[in-house]
């Protein structure tokens, strides 16, 4: 136990449209998640900051305090804010006890416009109008629910839980409920996928605090453990965003065996996981995910059961999602553990998961090709 | 003479061919061709025309103008796909139409792009239904 990790402060801002600086939105997010863990800046040890953006989440220090702290600066896309809390993680077991996480961005309006050098291929790929997140995302679900038996109205009803869930949530962005034929119905973007079948990026921030050992139950009366964080990138066979091409046969994912691994280290099943999160860019994704994770082997009949509902068998993405909270990517993967970190502690602000759930597991994916997954436990 | 978007991804151009690699060790074909393999991470590959006939694997339709570096001579919504021609899936335009199936059967075919700023037009590879 004097080895363990947990998680002892958090703090979300409300996810949305933002005028200000990036960095205010981090600055609100840090010292909200100090105030939560009872601590001071100068407490701190270590910090992880990550933002898909061009500020340097490092030179928050000049607003937080120049206390010398190491404060390390990580950028890996949809799978930011994974990555900015395994790497604190893997600093506190090397001896620091307190670490402040840190994620945040203020995208502007619209899908990403990403640039086909960035990512290593020729002008051609946009010039021809296929360098889009929308169309893959399109791309991917039709293949995925063509394989798997799964209907398109399904995707309606991921829709569907995702807005109830923002409803009942003061931070999500979008609020306003969507039924099951509305979002059929709607403007289709890339086929099969509607208006109300995607996120969007937009602004937040949020922050953790962990502790190593005995200290966390000192800082928090119910400290959530880390019981895992694993990263993975991708093998031959996955299907991934701005692929001119894939590999024929069996098809592999970084969600696949990033979710494995973690269960692994953790020592528990799918089966054992009470509330989760897993990555829905669009609802294909997260019918996907629920798959690849292994924590749903019959989607269209889980759907139809409301197995994800608040009072289903696995509540998933309870604070909405990226759906209902658009994704400002740095923040977005740390939205998920303060989801889970509240409705462990039972204090979620937007519906509760009853009956005190102890099993947690949160999964981001992005580009290009990676996934880290978390497994979040109580005990008491 | 056909005036295409990147000459580097077309092994002939009559009859239209996509130019891939495939790796020596373990046989895997890429597209567009490049000179490592990224599957088993071994560097003798070798360039090849791909086959042309093949099926629709997934396809949807861009239903929005996507914003710059995209170029048209007028946006009208268009259908994408990736195409299974047996050793490589093929992402690329899904042409004339944009209600398609998983497994129906295409060729690969040059559709026109855009116009330049001096009237030559730019053609780019695409998959029209084999007939």
């Amino acid at each position: 136990m004097s080895e363990d990790v947990y998680i002892v402060g958090a703090s979300r801002t409300v996810f949305g449209r933002f005028e200000g600086e990036d960095h205010d939105l981090a600055e609100e997010a840090v010292r909200g998640a100090l105030a939560d863990a009872g601590i001071t800046w100068r407490d701190v040890d270590v910090a992880v900051g990550g933002t898909n953006g061009e500020t340097k989440p490092d030179n928050l220090v000049s607003r937080l305090g120049l206390t010398a702290l190491p404060f390390i600066t990580v950028k890996n896309g949809c799978a930011t804010g994974g990555v900015a809390l395994l790497t604190a993680r893997n600093m506190l077991m090397t001896g620091n006890d307190i670490a402040c996480v840190v994620g945040y961005d203020n995208h502007s309006r619209g899908a990403f416009n990403a640039s086909p050098a960035r990512y290593g291929i020729g002008d051609w790929y946009g010039q021809t109008g296929m360098m889009l997140t929308t169309s893959y995302f399109g791309l991917k679900a039709r293949r995925y629910l063509h394989d798997h038996g799964i209907s398109d109205r399904t995707l309606g009803l991921v829709s569907h839980k995702a807005f109830a869930y923002g409803e009942a949530h003061p931070k999500a962005w979008r609020r306003k409920p969507v039924s099951v034929d509305e979002a059929m119905d709607a403007e289709v973007i890339n086929d099969p996928l509607t208006r109300f079948m995607f996120c969007a990026p937009n602004a937040g921030g949020v922050a953790l605090i962990l502790a190593r050992g005995a200290r966390a139950f000192d800082l928090c009366d119910k400290p959530v453990k880390l019981a895992a964080a694993e990263l993975r990138g991708r093998r031959p066979g996955s299907f991934e965003v701005f692929s001119p091409w894939l590999s024929p046969g069996e098809r592999t994912s970084p969600s696949i065996d990033a979710a494995a691994a973690a269960f692994t280290a953790a020592g528990i099943t799918p089966a054992d996981v009470q509330v989760a999160q897993v990555q829905d860019t669009d609802s294909g994704a997260e019918i996907i995910h629920l798959g690849e994770t292994g924590l749903c082997a019959d989607q269209e009949a889980a759907y139809a059961r409301g197995d994800f509902d608040i009072d289903g068998r696995l509540p998933v993405n309870t604070d909405g999602g990226c759906l209902a909270n658009g994704e400002p990517v740095g923040a977005s993967g740390l939205r998920q553990v303060y989801e889970v970190v509240t409705q462990l502690q039972g204090r979620a602000e937007g519906k509760q998961v009853p009956g005190s759930p102890r099993v947690g597991f949160t999964h981001v994916y992005g580009a290009p090709g990676i996934s880290a997954c978390t497994v979040l436990t109580t005990t008491a | 003479m056909t005036t295409v978007v990147d000459e580097t991804l077309f092994a002939t151009l009559q009859p239209v061919a996509l130019r891939g690699s495939v790796c020596a060790q373990c046989k895997a074909h890429v597209f567009p061709a490049q000179d490592t393999c990224p599957m088993c991470a071994g560097v003798d590959v070798s360039d090849l025309a791909l086959p042309t006939h093949g099926t629709v694997w997934s396809w949807t339709v861009q239903r929005y103008e996507p914003k710059a570096p995209y170029r048209s001579d007028g946006f009208a919504p268009f259908a994408i796909g990736y195409v299974d021609l047996g050793p490589v899936i093929v992402e690329g335009w899904l042409l004339d139409r944009t209600d398609w199936a998983i497994g129906d059967a295409v060729e690969l075919a040059l559709a026109p792009a855009w116009t330049d700023v001096d009237g030559v037009v730019v053609h780019t590879y695409g998959f029209r239904a084999r007939p």
